[in-house]
């Protein structure tokens, strides 16, 4: 049988090494790409003008100082969340456990609010409050952590569970505290009392203060230290780990008392400096997020940031689209997911090149398969 | 001539990295090639693109004198071209029939009981030794790499192609295989075969063709060449081939290993009452068929198993016998190194163990000293400058010392271990297949790199595979075989008929013959 | 009536909706839902019958849907005053807490909860609570049904004989009660609708059911086939879907006796031969007055409650086909009863709380913190019973009535 002889269509191939230039073109063509396609999303299926849904999109973060202050709020809970995540990823310790963490974390500081709000002065209250949510975030994390350091338990059930433990726990505690009324409400409404003092015009511009401290910190831990140091060899290698000294079952259970601490510290910051109550939808998901922050950015948590950021500014534009065009949220959500996708996507091209078949042909015999 | 297959001007990269150059070569119908070539010299590269796992970026493939595509290992099967890999594509749980199922063409229909009598079939008619129904978990490596083959055969491959199967194969082993592919030249199917080991070449091939870096540098007829016309034209210069030697210096006792025992997780008996004692200044080899205890002889003696009681592992610093003994069973690596004993260990699983992968060559330099000082921060400034040395010392090739060390070629990643090794300064030294798929330069880097310890006073353990290598290199040989002590050899007065004869009998009809 | 009503209102509202004023209007309302749910389509309806009353339009209004009851409604709240709204609305009890401080932060704006509780305890100017009296509404419902009982005992139709299981042990018709929350809402919702079957059959003893969600289509179904289990002829409804009309219609089709008594909407399509009629509540009365006085600059009751004397409650159409004979007059007059006066829902001599008719009765108004149990807004106590009725929503617009009056059980 005679054929035409030809190569594949497109083969891909393996780049060896990105220049930071060539990363930031192909980030933008694929913002491109993904503005393109919406735009066509938008003008065929919702018949919207493109242009004037992209400016309500960017206005959902930008268009006033509020918004834009609301946005590094949020920014700020689900950055926390994969900060706190970045150790034990990077351990290659699967803490799918973060939102459980945060809710305990986040029920502590509340049940100090509740029971000391008032008795304690804020000097001492903050750091009662603190505390607590460290170590029920810490008790968290230890628990899986010292389960898969003993007895090799698979830690992604383990920390699953343990969410819906703590998902409980505050439905109940949540029960309790509301009394007769039909919902909680803000803690401490009257007295205030463990409501972070406003800095800059905002209670939660704390959170951010520390947000941006931990990505320093963070950073430095991860790269700088020993302890560092170690968490990226267990997470290579438990047998090289073992082979250069390092007590594996110590660093695992190490490093989620401080994953889960850490989260604990977010739960912190929410219910102190963000909601002033809690709810079962404290964490709002962000412990599923974050894992999607922390893993794109390879545990760098100044990428994190940027990602964080991405993920945010897209779910205000799209709620903002939703809102302005009385569209379906579903509608919005597909116009952010196609940027999300695009972006992510490019991620590929940035390892791999498609190299595609040369024009010219060859009438050659080819058996074919 | 007919050829089974024809390749033109063959050209592949990867990155920057040129795999293969304008490389022309020809398999005739009926015969045995052996494809020759240092490491990364593009052996495995052009293999996978007839295999159709890689496609060229230029050149033709030309498969009974027809122009062909190849674009995947389906195209390949319907060529009737099978590959066998170095690292074996079967499914643990199941049966080696099942595995063969696993090949069958679309329209093909399941029928395990068909597909059993024609498997049967093609290992009545070369002879092959195995059992259909086992499950591959159950197998040896020689029995999946059989399997391997057969599953090939039964898709119709009338090319096969062996990728470094000797490797994993003791000596009997090898020439069943051996035995096997003559059955099938024969039958008048090719075989192209990689092999490191120029006397099985020697031994099996009708021809050779030699790859260096890349490019090819022609094939001749196995008849017209011996071990020193193949290795010049593999490495391009003569290579001094003999391995030099010299007696141990004042030896003194390092090491006295008594009695040990290590059971496994499933409670088997991998190291049965092991004695022996290892000097200063000598090298002592460990031979033994793959996976007989060498590996846990080495990490009980690294702190990284645990031995039963009654083991004894006595560390002797200097001279003097008794007055600072100790003891190392019970201690982790890290109370060793505390005791301030140094023991360099190279693993046989270097990526997985001696080094992390993604790693630059600096961090990799502190992966047993990173804790040292008090400071919480680690200091890079000391591995820096290790890294930079070893490199210039060493030829390592990388990009930069930061690249992660699993871009590395394995020569390369061998030559980072053992400088870091080396480097800590040891007063042991235990090296498990140290040269386990480096070509002939890197492999005598290595060697060069031991004496010098040696003569240095360090005690050497040197696991190793290849027979030729132990009795020239070691001083003494300590055989393996289920787990026990077969004997122990001085490796000037031993030939390779006794210590291969060691390896294989069975140690419970051995009495005792320990030199 | 209400069609007279919003005419005349839109006629006189014309020359003003022209005005400057109702174009300076700029309204946001924040919704627990979205348009696929009963409630905040009722009150999203309300708004715009409003603002078309008004002339107010369409760019005028912020929608913030399915806005949770946290954080995120505050956030929606200044959203909305970003974007230059000066009258916030929220629909949802819970949205209340955090209505009252962006309130507090923004004494220009004024901000509406809906079914709200403390905006008058807060001192604040700008911050309302409104809610209907639709216990009115549900007190007539009770009366339909109750005519409807007393057509099948008189028929013969319900009779110990065939439904001994219908009557208890005094011989009095049972009556069931699909409930939300043990909350005074839902109380003062179903007290009244037992006064009004009460009303025309004195004996009945009514069980109340429990389903702890605003919104289960299954719970409420479940809850419904329960009581009609246990020979309940009758099934009213405080939670806001369609579970319990089509689970009594299913039951009836399968034989048994029963009907119901729906709530928010007309569930005559859900249940053809089960459902009498709903009690709804008029939201666009409410928010006409509001957007009106808004543009006015006139002042609105901190605590707006209001029912049949301004249409803003009413009954969905009743189902005539399976309605007693006389039902229609008797809601006609008994709606002008309680417009005039002359009915009163929770007339003390009407019912007892543990064997007591009830002379006086304390209520008060202080909203507690229950997590501290502290008070979080001190509010006054008053004397409910006055002129020998309570009097419910008179001094907050939200429901108040808690007591638990003989012959109604509840099942938690």
């Amino acid at each position: 049988m005679t054929n035409t002889h030809h190569e594949p269509l497109m083969r891909i191939v393996k780049r060896s090494e990105s220049t930071f230039k060539h990363k930031v073109i192909i980030r933008l063509i694929a913002v491109l790409l993904a503005l393109v396609i919406d735009a066509m999303f938008i003008y065929f299926v919702t018949g919207l003008n493109p242009f004037a849904v992209y400016t309500t999109m960017f206005q959902g973060t930008f268009s006033n100082p509020m918004r834009f202050s609301w946005a590094m709020r949020d920014l700020a809970s689900l950055l926390l969340v994969g900060i706190a995540l970045a150790p034990a990823f990077k351990m290659r310790f699967w803490n799918i456990g973060a939102e459980g963490q945060v809710l305990v974390g986040a029920l502590a500081t509340a049940a100090v609010m509740v029971y000391y709000g008032g008795k304690l002065p804020n000097a001492l209250l903050y750091p009662t409050m603190l505390i607590a949510a460290l170590a029920a975030g810490a008790l968290w994390g230890f628990v899986p952590g010292v389960f898969k350091a003993k007895f090799g338990t698979n830690e992604t059930l383990f920390t699953l569970m343990m969410n819906y433990v703590a998902i409980q726990l505050v439905a109940c505690c949540v029960n309790i505290w509301r009394g007769q009324a039909s919902g909680l409400g803000k803690l401490n409404m009257k007295s205030k009392a463990g409501w972070f003092p406003q800095v800059f015009g905002q209670r939660y511009n704390i959170n951010l203060i520390v947000v941006v401290l931990l990505v320093v910190l963070m950073y430095c831990y991860l790269r700088y230290t020993k302890q560092g140091y170690e968490i990226s060899v267990v997470g290579e290698s438990e047998n090289t780990a073992r082979y250069a000294g390092i007590n594996v079952g110590k660093v695992i259970i190490r490093t989620m008392i401080l994953s889960g601490a850490l989260c604990g510290l977010t739960g912190f910051l929410i219910v102190g400096g963000r909601d002033q109550t809690i709810s079962t939808g404290t964490a709002g998901g962000n412990g599923f997020t974050a894992i999607i922050v922390a893993w794109l950015a390879k545990f760098n948590t100044f990428y994190m940031a940027l990602i964080s950021f991405l993920l945010i500014f897209l779910e205000k534009g799209a709620g903002e689209i939703a809102s302005a065009y009385n569209l379906n949220d579903f509608a919005s959500d597909i116009i952010a997911g196609i940027i999300l996708f695009c972006i992510l996507g490019s991620e590929f091209f940035i390892n791999y090149k498609p190299i595609f078949r040369s024009s010219k042909q060859t009438s050659i015999g080819k058996e074919v398969a | 001539m007919e050829y089974a297959i024809e390749l033109r001007h063959i050209t592949k990269t990867f990155g920057s990295v040129v795999a293969n150059h304008d490389v022309s070569l020809d398999v005739r119908k009926g015969e045995i090639l052996s494809l020759l070539g240092e490491n990364g010299s593009g052996k495995t590269t052009l293999m996978n693109m007839i295999a159709g796992i890689y496609y060229p970026d230029s050149g033709e493939i030309i498969v009974d004198g027809k122009l062909v595509e190849i674009r995947s290992p389906k195209d390949a099967y319907a060529l009737g071209i099978g590959m066998v890999h170095q690292h074996f594509k079967l499914i643990d749980v199941f049966t080696a029939a099942e595995n063969i199922a696993l090949v069958l063409d679309k329209q093909e229909k399941y029928n395990l009981k068909d597909i059993k009598a024609k498997a049967q079939q093609i290992c009545e008619r070369y002879s092959f030794d195995i059992d259909l129904e086992q499950k591959v978990y159950e197998m040896s490596v020689s029995q999946k790499q059989t399997l391997e083959i057969i599953k090939m055969l039964y898709r119709g491959a009338q090319l096969l192609i062996l990728d470094e199967p000797t490797a994993v194969l003791t000596p009997q082993e090898t020439e069943k295989l051996f035995a096997v592919m003559r059955n099938m030249r024969a039958d008048g199917k090719s075989i192209i075969i990689i092999t490191h080991k120029l006397h099985e070449v020697l031994s099996i091939s009708d021809r050779v063709a030699i790859l260096r870096k890349g490019e090819y540098a022609g094939t001749i007829d196995t008849a017209a060449a011996d071990e020193a016309s193949l290795t010049e034209l593999m490495v391009g210069k003569k290579v001094e081939l003999n391995i030099e030697r010299e007696a141990p210096v004042n030896p003194h006792l390092r090491l006295n290993v008594h009695n040990l025992t290590i059971t496994n997780a499933e409670g088997i008996k991998v190291l049965d009452q092991v004695s022996f004692e290892a000097f200063s200044g000598e090298i002592l080899g460990i031979a033994g068929i793959s996976g007989n205890g060498q590996k846990e002889l080495l990490e009980a003696i690294a702190g990284l198993q645990h031995p039963e009681k009654d083991s004894s592992i006595v560390y002797y610093p200097d001279d003097d016998r008794d007055s600072t003994a100790e003891q190392l069973i019970g201690k982790s690596p890290k109370n060793i190194r505390d005791m301030g004993i140094h023991l360099s260990f190279v693993p046989e699983d270097r990526l997985g163990m001696g080094l992390v992968g993604s790693m630059g060559m600096i961090d990799n330099m502190m992966l047993k000293t990173y804790s040292e000082g008090h400071s919480p921060l680690v200091d890079r400034k000391g591995p820096r400058y290790l890294a930079e040395e070893i490199k210039d010392e060493l030829g390592v090739v990388t990009p930069s010392i930061s690249t992660p060390v699993s871009r590395l070629s394995g020569g390369n990643v061998q030559k980072v271990l053992v400088g870091r090794e080396i480097a800590a300064a040891p007063s042991v030294l235990m090296t498990a297949y140290a040269v386990r798929g480096l070509d002939i330069n890197t492999s005598y880097t290595i060697y060069h790199l031991l004496n010098e310890q040696k003569k240095s006073g360090v005690a050497i353990i040197y696991v190793g595979e290849d027979l030729d290598v132990l009795i020239d290199l070691c001083d003494r040989i300590l055989i393996l075989c289920g787990g026990k002590c077969n004997g122990i050899v001085d490796a000037r007065k031993t030939n390779k008929e006794e210590v291969g004869l060691l390896m294989t009998r069975l140690a419970g009809k051995q009495e005792g013959g320990v030199a | 009536m209400k069609k007279f009503i919003a005419l005349v209102l839109a006629a006189m509202l014309c020359m003003l909706a022209c005005s400057a004023l109702a174009a300076d209007l700029k309204v946001g309302v924040i919704l627990v839902g979205d348009e696929t749910e009963g409630y905040t389509l009722s009150h999203m309806n309300g708004v715009k019958e409003a603002a078309a009353n008004l002339g107010i339009a369409e760019n005028q209004i912020i929608w913030k849907y399915k806005t949770p009851e946290d954080q995120t409604c505050y956030d929606a709240a200044l959203d909305c005053i970003g974007q230059g709204c000066n009258l916030i609305i929220s629909n949802s009890y819970g949205h209340q807490t955090y209505m009252v401080l962006a309130a507090e932060e923004y004494p220009d704006v004024t901000f509406v909860s809906m079914t709200g509780d403390f905006a008058a305890l807060t001192g604040l100017d700008n911050f309302k609570n409104a809610f209907t009296k639709v216990y009115e509404a549900r007190y007539v419902s009770g009366v339909v049904a109750g005519m409807k009982v007393a057509e099948l005992l008189a028929s013969g139709e319900l009779s110990p004989e065939k439904q001994p299981n219908s009557f208890d042990a005094d011989g009095n018709v049972k009556i069931g009660y699909v409930g939300a929350f043990d909350y005074a809402e839902v109380v003062s919702g179903y007290t009244a609708f037992f006064l009004g079957i009460r009303s025309v059959v004195p004996n009945v003893v009514m069980e109340v059911n429990y389903t702890n969600s605003w919104f289960d289509i299954d719970k409420e179904a479940a809850a419904a086939e329960a009581l009609i289990a246990k020979g309940c002829v009758i099934i009213g409804q405080h939670a806001d879907s369609t579970g319990a009309p089509a689970a009594t219609q299913k039951l009836q089709d399968a034989g048994t006796l029963c009907y119901c008594v729906g709530y928010n909407i007309d569930m005559i399509p859900t249940a053809p031969t089960a459902a009498l009629t709903s009690p709804t509540n008029v939201w666009s009365v409410f928010y006409t007055q509001l957007m009106n006085a808004m543009i006015n600059g006139e002042e609105i009751a901190a605590d707006w409650a209001e029912g049949f004397a301004t249409d803003a409650v009413k009954l969905t159409d009743l189902n005539t086909a399976i309605c007693a004979a006389g039902t229609v007059e008797k809601v006609e007059e008994v709606i002008a009863g309680i417009k005039d006066g002359s009915v009163k829902v929770f007339d003390a001599s009407s019912f007892t709380v543990g064997g007591q008719t009830l002379s006086s009765s304390e209520v008060d108004m202080t909203i507690m913190d229950w997590a501290t149990m502290t008070v979080a807004y001190e509010g006054q106590k008053y004397e409910a019973i006055v002129d020998g009725a309570f009097a419910e929503s008179d001094f907050r617009s939200a429901p108040y009535f808690a007591l638990r009056i003989d012959g109604i059980t509840e099942i938690k």
